[in-house]
């Protein structure tokens, strides 16, 4: 990758756990260049939702660096990492199911609800970019299908205009034919100019849409490069199976 | 039956209704945004009304001056308990919540026994006690006030939730905490807020207690059954849902005390529990996701 590239968002020998001895991530190092869109893949338990949890200022690493741009955003919390421009979808269904359309797309703008004015300009660039929410804007948002909430979640998501967007998973759950409307949705993303670190199952879907791809394994650097190098996706799950990514849980 | 007769059941049972909707409502609050069942919430009702009966009966303070001070009071205990006590045990099982409300139980209730003893308390009503009439119904002012004010804390309560984004944000950690999260809400000290709240209401309710009802400390399990009876009957759909199931809890003690002797009152409204339990394990008016 070209060294020379500030990247947008970064992880540097970054440590990390959920309790005291475990190392889900042990001296993981990733940098997601900006306006492109990078992959994290690995088995299951290869720590890659962790990585994105770090970035997203959910668990904080035990030790190495998480960067914005040149800035160290180690220890600045979720709500910062939201000020600068760096957005979160955890994953599965994350909608508001009992809050209406609408009051899940407050939400989305909660760190700048004194602004009224950018509030409401939000809102509706978020009703014109998705106008099939329109409608339902007053339903409540666990009535709508798993596509709709699909959209709703991008649009809370994009209510501050985020430039950095992190992913887990984003077709979980939906069938084939949701998935690949997720799918072109991540890339309609890219293609705004925003930078996106996407984490996924789907290795061939995330593959198609990557610029970059990182491959993490037992929660180290596996390898990384762009796209092309990872064109073979038979050789690599069989890699994986031989490599014994056999540890279960994430 | 004439409709004299109907007309003030009636009235009786809504003012009622209003005042043990109240009782619930803090209980709904906690349990249906949090997951936190209060065990405590009927010892610091009994501690609200006693605290109301030492200002008022006391130090001369005005029953509706009780307010000012316990509510307040009421909310720093609250945020206290929630800071200091459940969140350093949050990762742990639910029942270590449980336990240690249950503790706070026995200490409330051990400080209220060593401090008013076991006597039964009534709170002088003086300025508000006058009885009123409106055709064939008749009240005192303080029964009217002690309902107008649950039905004023329950709408408070709704607009909190429905109407400003803090509210909607509370109810947006009920339903997914760490999506919250990810939008930069800061769940622990809504989570701190949520449960003030919910002890401020009892507070509240326990005001409402000592307007209406002579009480002593060890009485409050009765009403820790009353609250937990509305919650269940209502389910945790919503405040609407608490308020609906408190009137017709007291439309129905009303009336069933008009038509069967006094014994039969309970036995008649823990049927009516049972039944909700049985029909719908969720309260008889409660969403499928079970949040307020």
């Amino acid at each position: 990758m070209n060294a020379d590239i500030v990247p947008a968002v970064s992880l540097e020998e970054v440590e990390a756990g959920y309790h005291d001895h475990d190392r889900v991530l042990q001296r993981v190092s990733l940098n997601a260049r900006p306006h492109r869109l990078t992959a994290i893949l690995g088995p299951n338990g290869s720590g890659k939702s962790t990585a994105l949890r770090v970035l997203a200022g959910f668990v904080r690493p035990r030790s190495g660096f998480v960067r914005l741009g040149e800035r160290e955003i180690t220890d600045e919390p979720t709500h910062r990492r939201l000020e600068l421009g760096l957005a979160f979808l955890p994953q599965g269904r994350s909608v508001f199911p009992s809050l209406s359309v609408q009051e899940n797309l407050l939400l989305g703008a909660w760190h700048i609800r004194s602004d009224a004015v950018r509030v409401r300009s939000a809102m509706e660039a978020a009703f014109d970019r998705y106008p099939t929410l329109v409608s339902v804007r007053r339903r409540r948002a666990g009535s709508l299908s798993g596509g709709q909430q699909r959209l709703l979640e991008i649009a809370r998501l994009l209510m501050t205009d985020p430039s950095i967007l992190l992913i887990d998973e984003p077709s979980a759950g939906l069938s084939p034919k949701l998935a690949d409307l997720a799918y072109a949705e991540i890339d309609r993303l890219r293609a705004e100019g925003r930078t996106i670190v996407l984490v996924d199952q789907n290795v061939r879907a995330a593959i198609d849409l990557a610029d970059d791809v990182y491959i993490l394994a037992f929660g180290r650097n596996e390898s990384s490069g762009p796209r092309e190098q990872y064109a073979d996706l038979d050789r690599l799950v069989r890699e994986w199976l031989s490599g014994g990514g056999a540890r279960v849980s994430d | 039956m004439n409709i004299d007769t109907f007309l003030q059941a009636l009235a009786n049972g809504v003012m009622l209704g209003f005042i043990y909707a109240a009782v619930a409502l803090g209980l709904s609050l906690t349990l249906g945004v949090l997951g936190i069942v209060n065990m405590a919430h009927s010892a610091l009702l009994i501690l609200s009304s006693l605290l109301t009966w030492q200002l008022v009966n006391g130090f001369g303070l005005h029953p509706l001056l009780a307010f000012l001070v316990v509510i307040p009071a009421f909310l720093l205990i609250g945020a206290g308990v929630q800071r200091w006590l459940l969140r350093p045990i949050r990762r742990q099982p639910e029942s270590s919540g449980l336990l240690l409300l249950f503790g706070l139980l026995i200490v409330v209730e051990s400080l209220a026994l060593a401090i008013w003893t076991t006597d039964p308390r009534t709170v002088r009503l003086e300025g508000i006690s006058a009885s009123i009439s409106l055709g064939p119904i008749t009240t005192t002012t303080n029964r009217l006030l002690a309902a107008a004010i649950g039905a004023v804390a329950a709408l408070g309560l709704h607009l909190f939730l429905q109407r400003t984004m803090v509210g909607r944000a509370t109810r947006a950690m009920a339903d997914n905490s760490d999506a919250a999260s990810a939008l930069g809400i800061d769940t622990g000290r809504l989570s701190v807020l949520t449960f003030a709240i919910g002890v401020a209401l009892a507070g509240l309710a326990g005001i409402l207690i000592a307007m209406t009802f002579t009480f002593s400390p060890q009485e409050h399990v009765r009403w820790l059954a009353w609250a937990f009876l509305i919650v269940i009957v209502g389910g945790l759909g919503s405040v609407a849902a608490t308020v609906t199931a408190g009137l017709a809890i007291g439309l129905t003690e009303t009336f069933v005390g008009l038509l069967l002797p006094f014994q039969f009152v309970h036995l008649v409204i823990y049927a009516l529990l049972a039944t909700a339990l049985i029909a719908r394990g969720g309260g008889f008016m409660a969403r499928s996701e079970r949040r307020i």
